[in-house]
């Protein structure tokens, strides 16, 4: 019976050891996942999408000081659907994608929630870097995982608008944003 | 009843919705035209987005009017105008119906395809009426376009046509639409 008892903890021990190792490891799934922003111009919500991105996930439930998420945007992938508005928003005054071609966000932190996981990761677009709360749910799946989220930052935190683009009457400052990556194991 | 006869002048309400509607009409004028020379930029969307909760404001009042109109009668037309003039009177009239729903509803048909939601006063958002079409949007934008110039010309026949009554004519077709007036009894 002890026996029995010893070689339980150990193979626990042993899965618990897999799993950490298993947290080593996702690359996004560039076709399947997005990556959605909601905005609010003259009064209505607008969204757009990044149609060029990819995350770089280290992610296992048990391990959560050893996880992270790494994600690189491409911001001239913009896409609003409105030529106009997008073109508006590679333009200097707001994204100024000449000179930052590319936003990161990296986590610092991930923690559990009731509903999901909590993170904070420094977010750095159009060259100022502020720390980003996100939040998101993780679903192991049979070859990856799916990793969905939400998150809230305010664009003008990040210079995002400037010029007659920093009113807020027009454009509002808070915007949201929401994540879905399919995951598939590295290499 | 005063909608069981025909009355000799407009009432309080059909008075009503001519003034505010006439009112609302030149101020989209200005805020339309004026918004059409702007660059894109943030102005020219302030301008538009008030321009598109004042026309939806025209669109629900206009809905409101026709329902009133149909259930109440307009003073009949002075005697001693030709047959001509009467079918050039009432096709005006019924031409100023279908623009006052005509002009809202391809202005928010055109938001629509230009995927920018239409927001009434920062209050509430339109539904998008089609998706985002840049085609479609081109078409609409001249229509109308267009179809204010037609507007225009209308009004001002309108108002021409006001003034000959009243001053050449010397009948009562100005007045009793004029609040704080008498109108005489029609010989």
């Amino acid at each position: 019976m002890r026996n029995l008892y010893v070689g339980l903890a150990t193979a626990m021990t042993l899965s618990a050891v897999a799993a950490a190792a298993a947290a080593a490891g996702y690359t996004s799934d560039a076709q399947q996942s997005r990556l959605e922003f909601v905005g609010v111009q003259a009064g209505a919500e607008f969204k757009g999408v990044f149609q060029k991105f990819t995350a770089d996930v280290d992610f296992a439930p048990e391990t959560l000081a050893a996880s992270r998420i790494d994600v690189q945007i491409d911001m001239n992938s913009v896409d609003s659907k409105d030529k106009d508005r997008d073109t508006t928003m590679r333009g200097k005054d707001v994204f100024d994608v000449a000179h930052n071609p590319t936003a990161h966000y990296i986590t610092k932190s991930i923690t559990k929630t009731a509903a999901g996981f909590a993170a904070v990761g420094s977010l750095t677009l159009r060259g100022v870097t502020k720390d980003v709360p996100i939040e998101f749910q993780f679903t192991p799946g049979t070859a990856g995982a799916k990793l969905t989220g939400s998150a809230k930052l305010n664009r003008l935190d990040f210079g995002v608008g400037q010029g007659d683009w920093k009113s807020t009457e027009t454009i509002g400052d808070a915007v949201k944003i929401n994540f879905s990556l399919v995951l598939k194991p590295k290499g | 009843m005063p909608n069981q006869s025909t009355p000799t002048r407009y009432s309080a309400v059909a008075q009503g919705f001519h003034w505010l509607i006439a009112a609302l009409i030149i101020l989209q004028f200005t805020l339309g035209w004026t918004a059409g020379e702007l660059p894109l930029g943030a102005r020219k969307l302030a301008r538009l987005d008030w321009h598109k909760s004042f026309g939806m404001t025209i669109l629900m009042l206009a809905v409101l009017r026709l329902l009133w109109r149909l259930f109440n009668r307009a003073p009949e037309l002075p005697p001693g105008m030709s047959t001509m003039e009467k079918k050039l009177a009432r096709l005006t009239h019924v031409l100023f119906y279908v623009l006052l729903f005509v002009m809202p509803l391809t202005g928010w048909i055109m938001s629509s395809a230009k995927n920018y939601s239409v927001s009434w006063f920062h209050q509430f958002t339109w539904p998008n009426l089609i998706g985002p079409n840049e085609r479609a949007f081109d078409i609409l934008r001249t229509t109308h376009d267009t179809l204010s110039w037609l507007l225009f010309a209308l009004a001002l026949l309108h108002i021409l046509a006001a003034f000959k009554h009243h001053f050449w004519n010397k009948d009562d077709v100005l007045k009793r639409m004029l609040p704080f007036t008498k109108s005489e009894k029609q010989s």
